[in-house]
């Protein structure tokens, strides 16, 4: 009877196997490109000194969790958008050396700015030019500016292009010439420069003037229509699938030898929404590298090294930083029903948060290093500021910071006249109130839900009492911003970039929104919030870096000693990199593996032995 | 049967209504909106956020909004436009789904290519080995989730090279000719397609198996063998399309969860399919995006129903709809 059935089954079982014959072959190789450099190079090249000089020819994939929602480098909100467009599709005047932590002269070949710090100069490169040839001017960086300074576009940056509250006045007296003008002395004047990505005004004014700019070169439009400044342009875009990049035949750069950059033939961002199968198709050599691998991978990375044919490289502590924060924000408007000035988290809660020997006793009482112990693999570090010790320029090594020590956290809460005295293991206020308090912290961080648990055996020591609550991402903003439903919340802050304290100032100003323990004051409501705003606009408006240092550390000093902000460890980054390309150099400043990717080659194949 | 079918498609409408009324109060209760995506930005100042709010149009009481959608929706058939995306759903939706079903339709292969004839091999040879064994076959691909059997298939595909890990196309499939094109697709599909058609499997030939056991009891198929029909024509041309039926119910039903119930494999093997869209769309609040893909989803899933109901009517003539 079953004649049917087996006939089924051994077709499919043929089909199979046929699927599995046509994929054999075809591995990722050395194979070199058969690129010729057909456009004459500019009159001012972007020479480059690099450790190899390198041949055209292959291809780099890395892994992506998200796609790109955007290739219009202003509107871009996101990492997996940034990734694509700032540094690959579109150039800077000025950019970030992550290599250096150093500003570099890229569309512009130089500039100058006046002995007051008001006026700057800035000379284009000649011979620069879009993806379709059409040359790079002093038109297209007004154009950009005016995007990045528009009302209405909200692009990220946009406060930081009105320094002393007036925006920048930006003129062209020739095609290859920029003056920048700004209100008084700007610290942040050459950074803020360097975020401006350049977009061509010949394809984008018609779109800008329109109203529509906001939508155009979104993720559906033809990749042959999208015209970018960058090393790189877009070749080919599958939603959800992949995103290539090609070389621009028309940029700047060259190497020593007069080769132009980049060397690759393609950038290939390969989205991988799972960790688990990125990690997968590296395994499989589908992928060159790996962002964003675990802390509890690390050692079957660094083990399978040599048989992978890759390396796993140690970027040092990341630029994001984990810190507790306690809620002393006060209800500014009637419609929470509380009274207007009164705590959000009662009088008795907003006594002991308010206080700050007790702040101290909770940063004295959290043994980091055990933390980085078991919760980080041993792969963190202590840090005690936005600025880690993963940024060379800014990090402050000795700054005052309260470590473990639980005989002193012990003693501060004795000073407090505080004390267990029902014997039930919890200590009591001078009113006779348990000090019990909720911590929250986004559930999807396993580094910060671990963490937040061994803050709660560390503080039982103490004699108080924590309920460890991890919380969906949006409820801990929507508690932490709009509500202020917290006491006290286990959180983080990305590193802007470049890493300087100033693109930080949110944080340290009274009025900032990331000023989390108490945010958007009208006025400063203490002195040291005062102090604090003062010594945030000396910061960005000295133009003397030994006086930024000196401002940038007193303002960290200020608010350890106030333990407004108390630090947990960082983590220590590492990625695994294929060994067939050179001039590999990752970072841990954003854009970590590709930052210089227009640098990197794929090394001539190893001669067998 | 017209007016049946006619009756059906409007009953859709007021379903839709109601459906996208339920998932626009479910994310104004959700906490937070878009905006929270760049809570983490330190460059990000409040008056910032308050004019983003603004032309969102999130600053306007939830009313307002879900006016707005209805009319944009209804005068210009407008799903309006994602906020992280700056595109019109629909275009975003448009390809999700087509992969969607792709992945749906070689899943449906999988298990009904599958279910059938191991559903009557079974049968015929009830209590034998087979009939043990693909039951012991069954329970295992029921109860292996499809986080584990998907992750454990890409690691078999990682170590060996047999079928790529992941994806939907490889890096150089513009290159390839249409041949090529083709292979390289299903060799992507391959794993995906097993993972999803395999749960649903044992239970359709379970009832494969029960639904000719009970129809092989029949007078008639006594009556048939009696007449000395061969055991193959009992069994495929009597036996066979009356116990077929139910499952052509049941056919339609999956089409529609198959949209649905996709999403974890989506995930696992990177397919770009619709349910990768709607869960991004939910993490990031990105509302009229998770609007759109609701409410398509819950399309196709009526629209199964529909295909269930009148396939039934053409396998059964005793079923006639007015």
């Amino acid at each position: 009877m079953s004649r049917g059935v087996w006939c089924l089954g051994v077709s499919a079982a043929l089909l199979g196997a046929a699927l599995v014959a046509a994929g054999c072959g075809g591995k990722p190789g050395y194979a070199t490109s058969k690129y010729v450099d057909t456009h004459p190079l500019p009159q001012d090249t972007l020479t480059v000194d690099l450790p190899e000089i390198g041949t055209h020819g292959g291809r780099f994939v890395l892994a992506q969790t998200n796609p790109p929602r955007t290739f219009n480098s202003a509107m871009a909100n996101e990492s997996s958008s940034y990734d694509v467009t700032d540094g690959r599709l579109y150039a800077t005047l000025v950019e970030f050396d992550n290599a250096t932590e150093t500003m570099r002269p890229q569309l512009a070949k130089r500039w100058e700015i006046s002995p007051d710090g008001l006026v700057s100069t800035w000379h284009l490169r000649r011979g620069a030019a879009f993806t379709d040839g059409h040359p790079i001017t002093s038109a297209d960086v007004l154009f950009s500016f005016e995007i990045y300074m528009d009302d209405t576009l909200h692009v990220s940056m946009y406060d930081f292009f009105k320094p002393h509250g007036k925006k920048f006045k930006v003129s062209a007296p020739d095609s290859y010439t920029v003056v920048i003008e700004s209100a008084g002395p700007y610290a942040m004047l050459v950074p803020v420069v360097g975020s401006v990505y350049i977009h061509p005004r010949h394809m984008l004014e018609r779109a800008y003037r329109s109203g529509s700019f906001a939508s155009a070169y979104n993720v559906g439009t033809p990749p042959e229509s999208i015209v970018t400044s960058g090393p790189w342009k877009l070749k080919e875009y599958v939603a959800n699938e992949k995103t290539v990049l090609t070389r621009n035949p028309y940029w700047c750069g060259v190497d020593a030898r007069g080769q132009r950059l980049p060397y690759l033939d393609e950038l290939v961002f390969m989205i991988v929404p799972d960790q688990n199968t990125a990690a997968l198709k590296f395994e499989a050599g589908e992928v060159d590298a790996l962002e964003d691998v675990k802390p509890e991978n690390y050692q079957t990375y660094a083990s399978g090294q040599e048989k992978g044919n890759f390396t796993l490289h140690e970027l040092g502590p990341a630029l994001n930083t984990n810190f507790l924060v306690f809620n002393l924000n006060r209800v500014r408007d009637g419609r929470s029903g509380k009274r207007i000035g009164s705590p959000h988290v009662g009088p008795v809660k907003y006594a002991w948060f308010n206080n700050r020997d007790f702040r101290k006793a909770i940063s004295k009482a959290i043994d980091r290093e055990a933390i980085i112990k078991s919760v980080y693999y041993g792969q963190g570090v202590k840090n005690w500021s936005t600025t880690t010790p993963g940024n060379k320029t800014w990090h402050t090594p000795d700054l005052v910071h309260y470590d473990y020590d639980l005989e002193g956290a012990k003693r501060l809460i004795a000073g407090l006249g505080w004390k267990d005295s029902n014997g039930d293991g919890v200590v009591e206020d001078t009113h006779g109130n348990p000090v019990r308090f909720n911590l929250k912290t986004n559930s999807s961080n396993r580094l910060r839900v671990e963490s937040a648990n061994f803050i709660k055996d560390d503080l039982a020591k103490l004699g108080i009492q924590v309920d460890a609550t991890p919380l969906e991402f949006n409820s801990l903003i929507t508690n932490l911003r709009t509500d202020f439903q917290f006491e006290c919340v286990l959180l983080g802050l990305q590193s802007g970039t470049p890493p300087d304290p100033g693109m930080s100032q949110n944080v340290y100003r009274s009025s900032g929104i990331t000023h989390y323990w108490n945010v958007r004051q009208p006025r400063p409501e203490t002195a040291v919030e005062a102090r604090l705003d003062a010594l945030v606009e000396a910061n960005v408006t000295a133009l003397n870096p030994a006086e930024r240092q000196r401002t940038w550390v007193e303002m960290q000093n200020l608010v350890n000693e106030e333990s407004f902000l108390i630090w947990l460890p960082t983590l220590v980054y590492k990625v695994p990199i294929r060994n067939r390309f050179g001039n590999i150099h990752p970072s841990v400043i954003p854009h970590r593996i590709i930052w210089n990717i227009d640098k990197v080659f794929v090394k001539p194949k190893p001669a067998r032995a | 049967m017209r007016t049946y079918v006619l009756r059906r498609l409007f009953q859709i409408v007021p379903l839709l209504l109601g459906i996208s009324m339920l998932s626009f109060a479910l994310l104004q209760l959700a906490p937070g909106d878009f905006l929270n995506t760049v809570a983490e930005n330190p460059t990000v100042s409040a008056e910032r956020l308050e004019a983003m709010r603004r032309s969102f149009g999130l600053d306007r009481p939830w009313y307002v909004q879900y006016g707005l959608y209805l009319k944009n929706l209804f005068l210009h058939f407008d799903f309006g436009e994602s906020f992280a995306r700056h595109q019109p759903v629909i275009v975003i939706l448009r390809e999700g789904l087509l992969n969607t079903l792709l992945l749906a339709s070689a899943a449906a292969v999988v298990t009904w290519g599958l279910a059938i004839p191991l559903g009557v091999w079974a049968a015929v040879r009830q209590y034998s080995w087979v009939d043990k064994g693909l039951t012991v076959f069954g329970v295992i691909g029921l109860s292996i989730p499809e986080v584990l059997s998907g992750l454990l298939l890409l690691m078999l595909a990682a170590n060996t090279g047999w079928l790529p890990v992941g994806g939907m196309r490889s890096i150089d499939h513009d290159q390839l000719d249409t041949a090529g094109k083709t292979v390289d697709l299903l060799r992507h599909l391959a794993l995906p397609a097993l993972v999803v058609g395999f749960t649903p499997l044992a239970g359709r030939m379970r009832q494969m198996r029960g639904n000719l056991l009970d129809v092989l009891r029949l007078d008639y198929v006594t009556t048939a063998r009696a007449k000395g029909l061969s055991e193959n024509v009992v069994v495929f041309k009597h036996a066979l399309r009356n116990a077929i039926n139910p499952l052509i119910t049941l056919f339609g039903y999956t089409l529609g969860a198959l949209v649905s119930g996709s999403l974890i494999v989506e995930i696992i093997f990177s397919w770009p399919g619709l349910g990768r869209i709607t869960f991004d769309a939910i993490m990031t609040q990105d509302q009229y995006l998770v609007l759109g893909s609701v409410m398509m989803a819950s399309f196709v899933l009526i629209l199964g129903n529909l295909v269930a109901d009148l396939l039934l009517a053409v396998a059964d003539p005793r079923i006639a709809y007015g």
